[in-house]
């Protein structure tokens, strides 16, 4: 593992989680709205409070797995920083599918291409931006397996 | 079948240990690494977090979002509702009112007959949610992850006299409080069985009503839920410190992070969600029926009055709530449907769906107490008495001191 460009890469990425974490819980608090052109923080209690706390967690693993991240105990925590990421990105996805299928209350059982395209639609909570970011760690799993069967 | 010797016995066990067990070193594994810090405090609890925002996000969306309201809500209300309305004969008018209820309502919450909210109800919002409910539940189980979920919460838990295996059942009432009342079975002593049906009985609502609290009162599950797990904890608390007996240390064997398997899913889920609809459709065809006769013959009325000064002052919320509390009995996710009907402020409807999780537990978890022991019943029942008038009465006066009742 290039223990050097990892360190720096991660630590980075867990920089950007720690602080969306801390952004969402502030929007929820606050009681506001944030929209930023495609980015949008949740202000609900739900997903942008707890949500939040989930987002914040992971920026937490990335930061504390960063030093010897050579070391199968400190990658295994930055591996679960990504795993929180799947988890509140996953969620975020399945909630959009789930509300693009049926369609409008009033309407047809089904919902019509544009109205199941436009859920699809920016803007997204910061944990899909954070979630391309997240796949890395597939990358360096692969390496230690390959490392480890040798 | 032949029965084998002692020595045979031992030669079958010998063949098939060299056949499943390897030995040698053991390698440290990531997956190793990652169960590590899932049990560990500090990295534990986050992750605790995020699997059950997952376990709650995926929750709502498939059972909320998509099947009730995206199509059942829709199929009963625009097509089966107007439909049994205009075909059903209107006379005689009191079984129309028993089999498909008010004539005049616009969805199948408020109808109140049998084939109308009495099908509502188990196939329209409770189904869905016990599939998935049940679902995440058993992955949990096959990865791996439900006995690290007890270690980790084994401190917090001892608090209160219980050891983290309690978590099993908790987790299970949150389905279904039938399964849940058996699987007390896997505490050890006779104190913390009885103080875990308790609490279970009292204060974990079950998924059907969770699921119909989630379209009722979409916003309000989680202050509910806050609510009932600091009255868990507190009650906990209480009892550990009246009730004699032993609370002892426990070892758990953590087994390894693994793949579930598609076939043991299938099973698991097929057979607890065919459970508990076997318990659950007559218990709410049957509610439908009794509290229809209640309303026919002026009973409902005159408990109505009778209760009144016990619902409106200590509890405040109407006294007409005495019909959703008598149909809690029968089935929670009904009663808490009735409330729909019941004009309230939203404080009100908070207070009364805490009442109907907190004040009996349902017929099917009654007499699943009961086959625990009489005993164990009476005590519980007694529990749940001083908890739902200590509880409720409570919120009350939280209303009170907020200026909101």
């Amino acid at each position: 593992m290039n223990e050097k460009l990892a360190k720096t890469y991660f630590g980075i990425l867990g920089i950007a989680t720690f602080i969306s974490g801390i952004v969402d819980l502030i929007v929820t608090f606050g009681g506001g709205n944030f929209s930023y052109g495609i980015l949008q923080i949740p202000n609900d209690g739900f997903r942008g409070g707890w949500g939040g706390l989930v987002v914040l967690s992971a920026g937490f693993f990335y930061l504390s797995g960063i030093k010897k991240i050579s070391q199968i105990r400190q990658f295994a925590k930055v591996a679960a920083g990504s795993i929180l990421i799947w988890v509140m990105a996953g969620t975020d996805v399945f909630g959009m599918i789930c509300s693009s299928i049926p369609g409008p209350e009033d309407g047809p059982w089904f919902n019509t291409l544009g109205g199941f395209l436009g859920t699809y639609a920016p803007p997204y909570p910061p944990a899909i931006f954070l979630l391309p970011f997240s796949f890395a760690v597939i990358y360096y799993v692969g390496k230690y397996f390959r490392t480890a069967n040798k | 079948m032949k029965r084998l010797s002692l020595e045979e016995r031992w030669n079958l066990i010998e063949r098939i240990t060299q056949k499943v067990v390897k030995s040698g070193k053991y390698k440290y594994k990531l997956k190793d690494a990652i169960g590590e810090i899932t049990v560990r405090p500090l990295t534990g609890i986050p992750i605790a977090i995020a699997v059950l925002y997952g376990f709650w996000s995926i929750f709502g969306s498939f059972a909320g979002t998509l099947c009730t309201d995206g199509f059942l809500v829709k199929l009963f209300d625009a097509h089966w509702l107007p439909w049994i309305q205009n075909h059903f004969p209107q006379s005689p008018h009191w079984l129309y009112y028993l089999l498909v209820g008010d004539p005049t309502a616009t969805n199948s919450f408020e109808a109140f007959g049998a084939l109308t909210s009495g099908l509502f109800v188990p196939f329209g919002v409770v189904l869905p949610a016990i599939f998935i409910f049940y679902l995440m539940i058993t992955l949990l189980e096959d990865v791996g992850y439900m006995p690290r979920l007890a270690v980790l919460v084994d401190t917090v838990l001892h608090k209160i006299g219980l050891h983290g295996f309690a978590i099993v059942p908790s987790i299970l009432a949150l389905g279904c409080n039938v399964p849940a009342v058996a699987a007390t079975r896997v505490l050890e002593t006779r104190k913390q069985r009885f103080m875990m049906m308790a609490l279970l009985g009292v204060f974990i609502p079950c998924g059907a009503q969770i699921g119909i609290m989630q379209d009722v009162l979409p916003h309000y599950v989680g202050p509910i839920m806050l609510y009932l797990l600091l009255g868990y904890f507190v009650f906990g608390f209480i009892l550990n410190k009246i009730i004699p007996g032993k609370s002892p240390e426990i070892l758990i064997d953590i087994p390894p992070y693994q793949m579930p398997t598609r076939r043991n899913v299938t099973r698991k889920v097929k057979m607890r969600v065919g459970g508990f609809l076997k318990t659950a459709v007559p218990f709410v065809l049957l509610g439908c029926i009794v509290v229809g006769i209640l309303y026919i013959a002026g009973i409902m009325d005159w408990l109505a009055g009778a209760f009144a000064p016990i619902l409106t002052k200590w509890f405040g919320v109407p006294k007409e709530t005495v019909g959703p509390l008598i149909a809690a009995f029968l089935r929670k996710d009904l009663a808490v449907a009735q409330l729909t009907a019941i004009k309230m402020t939203k404080y009100q409807l908070m207070t009364s769906v805490v009442l109907i999780s907190i004040y009996f537990p349902c017929l099917a978890t009654f007499a699943m107490m009961l086959k625990e022991g009489w005993r164990e019943l009476l005590g519980a029942l007694a529990v749940l008495a001083i908890a739902s008038f200590a509880w409720g009465g409570l919120l009350h006066l939280i209303w009170i001191l907020m200026g909101s009742a």
